[in-house]
């Protein structure tokens, strides 16, 4: 019966822009620096300061309205929601609310072969509060709260779907390639202090519906929503109703603990904000920012597919990384997709996550992959050295010609190889009488010499076929 | 001596006399916040010309509180915009005037530190709110740029009361960057001054575009001071001003006395019927805008970064703090505001209220631009009556207050420009003719009002 257990889910998702500057001032968005040194009068909420607008903000909205099928509204202006907490200098938040930026959007995702679509409500702009640090302690038994306004003012885009998420999963890989898309459009990155966060709205069997807050990042959904659905059921499956309620997600403890009974819904007193005026979005800017919108992860996945060839598994490793997706077009003009897709997600891949850098900061230059696979197509190197080339090239980025010949990583000439043989063969010369008098497997044996001999540089098909002709010779 | 000839560095004034002056007359009628020495400023077209600024504009390291008390020691790190042209002119700036807490009031007796006396009768109020800034004007013989604020009428009226000139240019001209917010989408710096070249000349010198309020216009900004006499006009009289009730009998006589003045200029008279002035509507409609955007302004002084500061230990949590703060350091009209705003804007009483109050004052809008496609200026009496005596001003009830703003808010909320110069007296007291606008065109007010100011002072 449980497995019939039907589930509904809706998330509203906060995603930190990386601009330079903030929403509403001059700042430096960056919420690394020291504490409160990327301030000024107006972040501050310092008393006859006012907001200006940051308008890449709403360029960028406009391209996520775009790449999430949105519909885009004509106007833009914004509102003052008003409640009272310490991590707000003014005690209200700009946010949009009688008219989001965006509404009416759709995003497929794929999860298991099947293309599920996703209602997208609204998508909205709104200013991040400052961060509370709360010293020796959560909010429940610190010490003391400092705050820090390095990130007030922060612009985020909250991006609301409609409940059609029906698992933890669902909504996991709806928050993956949510993330992939925002960094195609290269508004977000995940390997930077920006982060996604996320609360959701679940409920099972039609019943009452629970908020989730405080879900980081794109893995955690799925836990946090497992432990919630499992929780709900076991009270309806003890004869008990899930009652209405907001529930915090402790990651620590992968379980949810309740914040707040249903009580009367929050009066935020909108009112618009009248520091900022109402400004048209006419179809120049629409299109300005949809020129700006690259080819999406799921279109660059079909493309890839039907130009190349590829498996999707190479596929999919390609596109997680836009850089390198890119730089495989490139190389798979002249060179072999399949090769050169299996050896930029596989061992180039392994040694990047490995010593944690990314493609486009390792250094690693396309001319280098491509002198590899030269090397590789042209049978002058062996897979395992061309591993350790690979590895060398992310690990002390240097031209790859160096290292071939500091490391003497290239495959033997023939006569040096010939020469191997001879002596192997002339060392062992009861392996060679073996072979005579029919045992077959000491060929392995020899071949095996030969390879230790030269250092791995020759070729064990080429040795082994030199031997036999030497032997039948 | 007149702001002409200081302007044209043909005469000067001396900093240690102005000070003096200014000392004794604050300490007869107390309409300063606070005095201080002026410094050595930029040099240009005010070069020596002394300035003084409403309480609720920031100036750099002298103390700002917008007459309240929950930000009473509050020290500006920045200028305000206006704040920095001034200086950047070469004005000399003596200190900040007294207002009502935050602009709410009309006779400056909600001020947290003293009630201003009138110039003309100490026992009389100085209006409001910028109550201290046309108190000065009048008090000080010497000639004074003297920068107000307008929300709802809070230049018109102390300028009416005190008998100088007031004016309020149109929103967005200038820039509100530093100017602690009463309530945004109404609030306008204007000035005040002992004529109409001091008001045109300080709204030269302070008006543009600014980057640093979006709220501002990129327009040029006309000479204002090169006054011209002006004759001719089309004028139009809003019968819901002309008829008002409560407008007081030497009131009147003064204005039908100014009419008769406007049409030795030539100038063609007509009744035009705007119902929406009526108070029913544009009292109801201003005050309910100006209240929800206060109570959402007045949040930040809750004791966490602004207002007076507490021991957080004494509470039990962040809202009790915030409350005790509040509590303590709002006077009694900042807290009405901040209730009856904050119910105005709540879910459910939103629609009724806010959202239908700025419906109405989109209509009041329009029914202006109609107006002025048929005439070039409106005028109505500036206030209803004379400066009313302080403890009559006190004990009047809220509601009563208000009314006294409807000839006022209907302008005010429409954004357009507007000018009150003294058009004579009534009890001894002075009254005001008041000339409204259309959006931007601060030029034909002014032209009108100088070439009034002219005639009338040639018929003394
Ligand atoms: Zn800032």
């Amino acid at each position: 019966m449980s497995d019939e257990t039907e589930v509904m889910i809706g998330l509203e998702t906060h995603v930190q822009l990386d601009t330079d500057t903030k929403l509403l001032c001059g700042c430096e968005n960056e919420q690394d620096s020291d504490p409160n040194t990327n301030v000024c009068p107006t972040c501050l909420g310092h008393p006859g300061a006012k907001p200006r607008l940051n308008e890449k903000v709403i360029e960028e909205a406009l391209k996520l309205a775009e790449a999430l099928d949105c519909d885009v509204n004509e106007d833009v202006f914004f509102s003052r929601k008003t409640y009272f907490y310490p991590d707000m200098s003014k005690n209200f938040q700009t946010t949009q609310f009688e008219l989001p930026v965006a509404e009416n959007g759709n995003f497929e995702i794929s999860l298991e072969d099947q293309d599920i679509d996703i209602g997208i409500k609204r998508i909205h702009i709104e200013e991040d509060p400052a961060k509370l640090d709360h010293v020796g302690g959560d909010i429940s038994n610190s010490d003391y709260t400092l705050v820090d306004y390095n990130r007030a003012g922060t612009p985020l885009l909250e991006i609301v779907t409609k409940p059609d998420f029906t698992s933890p999963q669902e909504a996991r890989e709806y928050l993956q390639q949510l993330e992939r898309v925002l960094e195609y459009l290269e508004i977000y990155f995940s390997d930077t202090e920006f982060s996604i966060k996320s609360d959701a709205n679940v409920s099972i069997d039609g019943g009452n519906r629970v908020e989730v807050k405080n879900i980081t990042g794109t893995k955690e959904v799925e836990k946090a929503l497992s432990f919630e659905i499992s929780r709900q059921k076991q009270m309806t499956a003890r004869g008990g109703e899930v009652e209405q309620e907001t529930r915090s997600f402790n990651s620590d403890m992968g379980s949810t603990t309740s914040m707040r009974k249903k009580e009367t819904e929050e009066d935020y007193g909108y009112i618009f904000e009248p520091d900022l005026t109402r400004q048209e979005l006419d179809e120049e800017r629409k299109s300005a920012a949809s020129e700006k919108v690259p080819e999406l992860p799921r279109q660059k996945f079909s493309r890839f597919k039907e130009e190349y060839g590829i498996a999707d598994k190479l596929i999919e490793s390609l596109i997680s990384v836009p850089a390198m997706a890119d730089d495989f077009e490139n190389l798979a003009e002249e060179h072999e997709p399949e090769l050169v897709a299996s050896w930029m997600t596989g061992e180039l891949k392994k040694t990047l996550n490995y010593n944690e850098v990314s493609y486009e900061e390792s250094g690693v230059k396309t001319e280098w992959i491509e002198y590899v696979l030269e090397l590789l197509e042209e049978d002058k190197i062996s897979d395992r050295n061309a591993e350790q080339l690979l590895r060398d090239l992310v690990e002390e980025p240097r031209g790859p010609e160096e290292i071939v010949e500091q490391e003497d990583l290239l495959k033997a000439e023939d006569d040096e190889v010939d020469q191997v043989v001879e002596q192997v063969i002339e060392d062992n010369p009861d392996a060679v009488e073996d072979y005579n008098s029919g045992e077959e497997g000491a060929i392995n044996f020899l071949v095996g010499q030969v390879m230790r001999q030269s250092g791995g540089k020759a070729d064990p098909n080429t040795a082994r076929e030199k031997i036999l002709d030497r032997l039948e010779g | 001596m007149s702001l002409e000839k200081i302007v044209e560095g043909e005469s000067e004034v001396d900093e240690k006399d102005f000070l003096q002056q200014l000392k004794a007359a604050d300490e007869k009628l107390g309409f300063m916040r606070e005095i201080v020495e002026p410094e050595e400023n930029g040099n240009g077209e005010l070069n020596g010309v002394p300035v003084v600024l409403k309480d609720a504009i920031c100036v750099e390291n002298v103390t700002t509180s917008a007459g309240s008390n929950i930000i009473e020691d509050y020290s500006p790190v920045f200028d305000a915009t206006v704040v920095e042209r001034l200086k950047d002119a070469g004005a000399k700036i003596y200190g900040k005037t007294n207002q009502d807490e935050f602009g709410f009031g009309t006779f400056s007796t909600n001020c947290a530190f003293q009630t201003p006396k009138n110039p003309h009768d100490e026992t009389r109020v100085v209006g409001g709110s910028s109550g201290g800034a046309g108190a000065i004007v009048a008090a000080m013989d010497s000639p004074i740029i003297s920068i107000g604020e307008s929300t709802g009428g809070s230049i018109t009226n102390p300028a009416s009361y005190n008998g100088v000139v007031g004016l309020t240019p149109t929103y967005g001209r200038v820039s509100r960057y530093g100017l602690i917010s009463y309530a945004n989408s109404l609030d306008k710096i204007g000035v005040l001054s002992k004529n109409v070249y001091g008001a045109a000349k300080g709204l030269e010198v302070i008006a543009g575009e600014d980057g640093k309020d979006q709220t501002t216009v990129d327009k040029k900004v006309p000479e204002f001071s090169d006054l011209e006499k002006t004759e001719n006009l089309k004028i139009g009289i809003p019968k819901q001003y002309e008829n008002l009730e409560g407008i007081e009998e030497g009131v009147r006589e003064n204005f039908e006395e100014s009419l008769e003045t406007l049409e030795g200029l030539g100038a063609e008279i007509e009744r035009v019927d705007m119902p929406l002035l009526s108070a029913d509507y544009s009292v109801a409609a201003y005050y309910v805008l100006a209240m929800s955007e206060a109570s959402t302004n007045l949040a930040k002084f809750s004791g966490m970064r602004y207002g007076m500061e507490k021991d957080p230990e004494e509470f039990d949590g962040y809202n009790e703090y915030f409350s005790a703060v509040r509590t303590e350091g709002f006077g009694e009209e900042a807290k009405r505001r901040v209730l009856l705003g904050t119910y105005t804007r709540m879910a459910g009483y939103r629609d009724e209220y806010y959202i239908k109050a700025a419906e109405v004052r989109q209509k009041i809008i329009n029914q202006f631009k109609d107006a002025f496609e048929e005439y070039d200026v409106l005028v109505a009496p500036s206030m209803p009556n004379i400066a009313p005596k302080i403890d009559e001003a006190e004990s009047m009830k809220p509601s009563e207050v208000y009314a006294m703003d409807t000839l006022t808010v209907g302008p005010n909320l429409a954004g357009v420009p507007m000018i009150s110069v003294p058009n004579g007296k009534s009890e001894g007291m002075p009254t005001g003719l008041h000339i409204i606008g259309d959006h931007f065109d601060e030029e034909t007010i002014l032209d009108l009002a100088y070439t009034y100011e002219e005639k009338r002072g040639e018929s003394q």
